[in-house]
């Protein structure tokens, strides 16, 4: 790790970005990271919550939020708030879990009170407080994130002070939530009680490069591909083959190769076109799990709106800086930087409200085939992330190259579209960094 | 309460099972499964057909997780069977596995169930339920079995 002090400048930034190489830098150096957590995390809007982990009033979830520890609430009035959690008085730490109900939040150190929107309920003793201490002076109160919008349920906040909308910030990939949402026979989706945190010991660009990379499964996931190739269909009797088709799907055979469609949007958002063709991964008429389903889904959206919902078939879809988004699958990652070389993933999926249970089953099966700590896939992109960040924090060698497909990227009618040999999501990533970070005022 | 050698004859059956992990005689292992085996994602959550291509990808297929290969030593103890019901035993023990793979390492600990059935002079797993002290906290890759 460097030990830059010096604050860096616009043109610093701009030195570590050319249109086909990244300076190490800019995974590796404190300096940027202190800046990205101000410019990036401090200033864009950053998924917090989804709105079914905040049913009724009193329930809440933390997170992180740039460097800050955060409360996403639901106030008796209904409304979201996204606290600070800190006490005013000391300054303590007030909520000690990652998710709950609770009428109020009490300091366990002298007993302050606040409720779900922060303000202060009460304290003990109250006559030994000054005359000019008031309960109601916000300076006594749970400090607030002013700017929270939801969007379909997708709660984000924004640390900056003149943040422009959320609709503006999400642009056309907004479609991705929609597609999800919209797949949901009652119209509805609700995040799954469990999930995994995982942890690795690398830079945060380097697992959402790695979430919009389809160059790399045939050779990073050689290890479960070849193993599944040699594994009889349809032995295992807990999931319909679904675990093998996965894995199998990682080595792709020249079609669906070209197949494959790479799209990026102004803002740094990015998504693919989906890899996955067989078995249980598509609604396959032969399936009756599907066809119930989809007469389910039909039953709301008629068959044509429903062909079209069902008919966006993207894998990852990538919602600048810090949200993996899979609405297929109903599968969602948050990427959570906690140093320039330490990142937390969370990863989620969600039940289809109205779908049949198999639907949720198998959402809950490709989260663990894909993403749980014992996964067969991507405990080795981790392993590679980390080999990326040992190698990155030497001095040597300081350019790292992001060139292929940079002569046969097209302009589309939002943004560019490549084929899946190209690097141009990583490209377009870097120049939604580059714009954040050399944007000097808030 | 059970006569003295069938309670050391699990024991000794669930000692067996670490020392084969910890060999990474994988296959052997695997042979302990009988071949059959929710709506809450585990982390491990597999059926003798989907362990068989994990065992296949620790033994064959040279995983990048798993280079340099990790050296772990798996402790069986607490050992107590809660039921027995003819052939078939439910073996509830404590853990920890030591995990060793390059300049790290790391330690994982808790509490596993064992169904097990009597046959053929030994004893099948029907089923193995891990419960680890730390499943909802934050994980790094875990590659070697608990």
């Amino acid at each position: 790790m460097d030990s830059t002090i010096e604050p860096l400048t616009t043109d610093d930034i701009r030195g570590l970005v050319r249109p086909d190489h990244v300076h190490r830098r800019a995974y590796a150096d404190a300096a940027v990271f202190a800046l990205e957590q101000e410019r990036i995390f401090g200033r864009l809007w950053i998924y917090v919550a989804h709105e079914s982990q905040l049913k009724k009033p009193g329930d809440f979830v933390r997170t992180r939020l740039a460097a800050r520890e955060i409360l996403v609430t639901r106030h008796h009035d209904g409304q979201i708030y996204v606290l600070h959690n800190r006490c005013p008085h000391r300054g303590a730490r007030l909520c000690m879990v990652e998710r709950g109900s609770s009428r109020l939040f009490a300091c366990p150190y002298h007993a302050w009170t606040f409720r779900p929107d922060g303000s202060l309920a009460s304290v003990p003793h109250q006559k030994s407080y000054p005359k000019t201490f008031d309960l109601a002076d916000p300076q006594n109160h749970m400090q607030r994130i002013a700017h929270v919008a939801s969007y379909r349920g997708f709660v984000f906040a924004n640390l900056g002070e003149n943040s422009g909308s959320l609709a503006d910030h999400l642009g056309p990939i907004t479609d991705v939530i929609d597609n999800l949402v919209d797949r949901a026979p009652d119209g509805e989706i609700e995040i799954a009680d469990s999930s995994f945190t995982l942890e690795y010991r690398g830079n945060w660009k380097l697992h959402l490069e790695n979430a919009a990379d389809v160059f790399h499964p045939s050779f990073v996931h050689s290890s479960s591909v070849t193993p599944a190739r040699n594994a009889p269909a349809n032995a295992s009797i807990i999931d319909q083959d679904q675990t093998r088709e996965m894995l199998l799907a990682n080595g792709f055979t020249g079609n669906e190769w070209e197949g494959i469609e790479l799209s990026g949007l102004d803002g740094g958002h990015t998504y693919m076109t989906s890899f996955y063709n067989k078995g249980v991964l598509v609604h396959e008429d032969s399936d009756p799990v599907a066809l119930r389903y989809k007469a389910a889904l039909q039953e709301r959206l008629g068959a044509e709106r429903m062909a079209r919902v069902l008919g966006m078939r993207r894998f990852n879809n990538i919602i600048y800086p810090n949200l993996v988004l899979n609405a297929q699958y109903q599968q969602m990652r948050v990427t959570i930087p906690v140093t320039v070389d330490r990142t937390i993933v969370r990863i989620h999926c969600f039940r289809l409200k109205g779908a049949p249970d198999e639907i949720f089953h198998r959402a809950i099966r490709f989260m663990t085939t894909l993403g749980s700590p014992a996964s067969m896939i991507f405990s080795d992109d981790v392993e590679m992330l980390e080999r990326c960040q040992q190698g990155l924090a030497r001095e040597t060698g300081p350019w790292i190259d992001f060139s292929r497909g940079l002569d046969s990227d097209r302009r589309g009618e939002n943004g560019s579209i490549s084929g899946a040999a190209s690097e141009m999501p990583m490209r377009v990533q870097f120049e939604a960094w580059v714009d954040c970070m050399t944007r000097e005022a808030a | 309460m059970l006569p003295y050698e069938i309670q050391r004859e699990i024991e000794l059956f669930v000692l067996r099972e670490a020392r084969l992990l910890d060999c990474g005689q994988f296959e052997a292992w695997l042979e302990l499964y009988q071949t059959d085996p929710l709506n809450v994602a585990s982390i491990v959550y597999e059926d003798h057909a989907i362990l068989a291509i994990r065992v296949q990808r620790l033994l064959e297929a040279r995983a990048l997780v798993l280079t340099p290969m990790p050296r772990t030593t798996h402790l069986v103890s607490n050992i107590e069977v809660l039921e027995s019901n003819a052939d078939d035993y439910t073996v509830a023990a404590a853990f920890i596995c030591v995990e060793h793979q390059g300049e790290r390492q790391r330690m994982y600990s808790g509490r596993q169930t064992h169904q097990l059935s009597r046959r053929d002079g030994s004893f099948r797993i029907k089923l193995k339920r891990v419960n680890l002290i730390n499943c909802d906290g934050t994980h790094s890759p875990i590659a070697i079995p608990l």
